[in-house]
């Protein structure tokens, strides 16, 4: 027996820890599963809840209010530091202050501190002192009264009047009620109430545009351009991936190069999507849209209006990169169809196209549905082709309005993915920012993830039902 | 049921629509085809004018991006290759069947998690994190797997009835709360230790010691999240290749005296070693492509350094960043046209070795299961 093999007896027991490191494997990527989507839960749901507002005395004497954000330990030193956003930024200049936990004399909560969101200059916090209109005005307690009546007017229906606030170290500011967009008391809101203003927040993101660079507002552009665009996509994918399914599982001759040609389309799967962007910006974009824009629209030239990259294109692209999946997911149903079938069909008198579309396309098309479904949740959650193909980080309009002709192809349009991108790393003030690309990313995920969960449960549903037939 | 009898005069007209729809699907399906096609022959086209140009420039400006996609595909792979691989054996060979029919589609859910998702969380929230707290992150890679061992350990000398409670078939699940735990440990000791030992913190003690650059984003960072991201192709791949080795060779290997590990690792694996290999391939086909989740990740420096504290440029993420700027026609437009050539050819090439390995070994799959 050679050494090798005793030492190997020797520590034989460690051979027993190999699957425990397998084990783990699955742990550690369930782990870092739970850990990202809960990450995105609990900071894309948790910004839109009414943060406790402070206010802090330093030991120089330094007052402030603000919200804390974070702590992280000092540099160099003992110690942690925290992170508040005070807002104020026409006042102070910034809107964030770091404080070193250790100069802190006291943390208060008093309620009448409240939370003003405004465009121009983004949040005010501090306090009302009065509301002034021409005829009358208000003071303390009053004020905020009237106030918030006045805030649940519409825009246009609102009274011209005057915010009289004071900063919490005592500065005194006008601030015109036509910038104010909405306020806050959220110490002295109850817990109920805070539930409510939360779904409000929540419901704001959703239906609205982005303001102040991104960094408050809501993302309702983008979530109207990634629908609009899959829709397109989709309508452009779906026949020309079930025809060439159908074509190469029920017409053409089943030889080498069938297989050959089907292995190929198979592979495009696995083509990175930048290569469909450079595809699409070279043959969609500068190929065919500068064609269409030196034939039809001679007179805007030089500026280009199919010749740059818009909302077409990108469906294009996108259809063409969801390929690959639509037609693999199409021959896998059209596979499991048993040949009796089609056979008894042609021999009770049908034609081909009679056998297609009466008894093999119903049967396959749970499995079509499948693919387009997964076409989409790929095409929802693609970013780096459309960066090539139109995609624009503020639309001025929106790609379907109400003027002729009501959709228009050759418009720019705002996509989550890329909006997300764009808030997250070309920002001025990430900081700010960072909150709402959470909450992004957690409705990116939320609806791929349940886009791909719908296609599992229906290609489930189908095994099943196919098996209790065989 | 009697078919209804047609007039013969509609006969002919039935043949027609047939005629026409075979010809329409064919045609379709040809279209479908060429576009395809017309992806391969487009690229080449557009960087046939650089042969013309005929200078060297080309290679200069190329071969650092060359070699930051394959830093970063590299760092994936030692990442997810072991991970991916690991958790493709255990949910084969040791996982109940039961519980593998709820992970699998868990973790092939993974895949679907947008890549500008990952890229954010690496880029904006791992990566400042890691920079901080780098020795706890380099405690972390090595205390994982000893912790698992360490819970293998306590479970071999633990009592039959905890054993009961806690079956191994389970594992992959009641270890996600030790693996918590562990991390818990290792997050709250390492700052501690690494004061006693090294008497503060790791990245200064790089810089002046060993004149090692730290860029917040680099390849480790790319490495974790890229990883993450292939993880869930190559575990899927590679769990199917394992699954459909026939029983009867592992049943065999186990009658014969070897334990369970031994058979799969002996038998098993050596079976299933094309259809692994293929699933290894595909991951680093998609490595290779990955383009938000490096872009966001790593620092975009296009650099020749083999340190993995440092930032890349990917060809992906260069045409991502380039193109739209580049003016058609320019060479730099071709130039990055010749990237993304270079992107296809490698994943087409890479994408089919992959799948004729994985037909090959389904034909030989179906031999040894007629012939036993």
């Amino acid at each position: 027996m050679t050494p090798v093999s005793t030492a190997f007896r020797r520590f034989h027991w460690l051979n027993g820890l190999w699957p425990w490191l397998c084990a783990a494997s699955v742990a550690l990527s369930l782990l870092m599963l739970g850990a990202l989507l809960s990450l995105l839960l609990v900071r894309g749901l948790g910004h839109f809840w009414p943060a406790t507002l402070e206010e802090i005395t330093l030991r120089s004497g330094d007052t402030f209010a603000g919200h804390a954000v974070r702590e992280v330990a000092l540099p160099q030193q003992a110690g942690d530091e925290r992170l508040y956003f005070t807002g104020n930024r026409d006042i102070e200049g910034a809107r964030w202050r770091w404080v070193a936990i250790d100069e802190i004399a006291e943390r208060t909560q008093p309620v009448d501190l409240i939370r003003l969101e405004r465009s121009p200059w983004g949040d005010f916090i501090g306090r009302l002192v009065a509301l002034e209109q021409p005829d009358q005005r208000f003071e303390g307690d009053a004020a905020w009264q009237r106030l918030t009546a006045l805030l649940a007017l519409p825009a246009n229906q609102r009274q011209d009047s005057q915010l009289q606030l004071a900063t919490a170290d005592g500065q005194t500011v006008r601030q015109p009620l036509a910038n104010v967009i909405s306020a806050q008391a959220p110490n002295a809101m109850s817990w109920w109430q805070k539930t409510g203003a939360w779904s409000e927040a929540v419901w704001l993101f959703l239906s609205e545009g982005p303001r102040a660079a991104n960094t408050s507002g809501g993302v309702w552009p983008a979530i109207f351009g990634t629908v609009l665009m899959v829709i397109l996509m989709s309508v452009i994918v779906t026949p020309f991936g079930v025809l060439a399914a159908i074509y190469l599982n029920e017409i053409a001759h089943q030889g080498r190069l069938t297989r050959f040609v089907r292995v190929g389309v198979r592979n495009l799967a696995g083509v990175p999507s930048i290569v469909y962007g450079v595809f699409g910006l070279g043959v969609f974009v500068y190929g065919i849209g500068g064609s269409l824009d030196t034939w039809f629209f001679s007179d805007t030239l030089p500026s280009p209006t199919f010749g740059t990259g818009g909302l077409l294109w990108a469906s294009l692209t996108l259809a063409l990169l969801t390929l690959p999946v639509v037609i693999v997911a199409t021959e896998e149903g059209l596979a499991r169809i048993p040949d009796a079938q089609r056979e008894g069909a042609v021999a009770l008198g049908a034609t081909r196209l009679e056998m297609l579309t009466r008894i093999v396309l119903p049967t396959a098309a749970p499995a079509m549905l499948t693919g387009v479904i997964l076409a989409v949740a790929r095409a929802a959650g693609e970013v780096a082709p459309l960066m090539l193909v139109g995609v624009a980080k503020l639309a001025p309009q929106m790609p379907l309005d109400d003027e002729f002709p009501y959709l228009h192809l050759e418009r720019k349009f705002m996509h989550l993915g890329y909006h997300l991108f764009d808030t997250a790393f070309h920002g001025e003030d990430v900081q700010a920012a960072i909150p709402l690309v959470y909450a992004t990313a957690l409705l990116l995920v939320l609806i791929v993830l349940g886009l791909n969960l719908t296609a599992i449960f229906l290609r489930h549903y189908l095994r099943r039902q196919r098996g209790n037939e065989c | 049921m009697i078919p209804p009898r047609l007039t013969s005069t509609r006969q002919p007209l039935r043949q027609l629509q047939d005629r026409i729809a075979t010809g329409l699907i064919t045609a379709g399906g040809l279209v479908v085809l060429l576009a395809i096609l017309a992806i391969g022959v487009f690229l080449l086209w557009e960087t046939l004018p650089l042969l013309a140009m005929g200078d060297t420039l080309a290679l200069a400006k190329l071969s650092p991006l060359a070699w930051g996609t394959l830093k970063a595909a590299l760092a994936a792979l030692l990442f997810a290759v072991p991970v991916a691989l690991g958790a493709a054996i255990y949910s084969a060979m040791f996982m109940s069947p039961r519980l593998r029919s709820r992970i699998k589609p868990a973790l092939e859910m993974m895949e679907a998690i947008p890549g500008v998702v990952v890229g954010f969380i690496a880029g904006l929230i791992l990566a400042p994190w890691v920079e901080r707290h780098l020795a706890s992150a380099m405690v972390l890679i090595l205390w994982l797997p000893l912790s698992a061992a360490l819970a293998g350990l306590l479970w071999q000398w633990a009592q039959t009835r905890l054993r009961g409670r806690l079956s191994f078939s389970w594992a992959g699940v009641w270890l996600v709360p030790w693996l918590v735990l562990m991390v818990a440990i290792a997050l709250w000791l390492t700052p501690w230790i690494e004061q006693q030992l090294l008497g503060g913190d790791l990245r200064q003690l790089l810089d002046q010691r060993f004149g090692i650059d730290y860029a917040t984003r680099n390849a480790l960072i790319v490495g974790i999240a890229m990883g993450f991201a292939v993880i869930p192709g190559i575990y899927s791949l590679a769990d199917d290749a394992l699954a459909d080795v026939p029983s009867s060779l592992v049943e065999g290997a186990q009658a014969l005296g070897a334990s369970r590990w031994q058979a799969l690792w002996k038998v098993a694996l050596k079976a299933a070693g094309p259809g692994v290999f293929s699933a290894v391939m595909i991951g680093a086909g998609r490595a290779v492509g990955e383009t938000m989740i490096v872009l966001m990740a790593s620092g975009n420096t296009a650099l020749f350094s083999a340190s993995p504290f440092e930032g890349m440029r990917s060809m992906a993420a260069a045409i991502a960043i380039e193109l739209p700027e580049a003016s058609p026609g320019g060479q730099t437009y071709h130039l990055l046209i010749l990237a993304a050539l270079v992107l296809f050819i490698f994943t087409f090439l890479v994408n089919t070795l992959a799948e004729v390995v994985r037909q090959r070994l389904r034909r030989r799959y179906n031999q040894m299961e007629a012939t036993s």
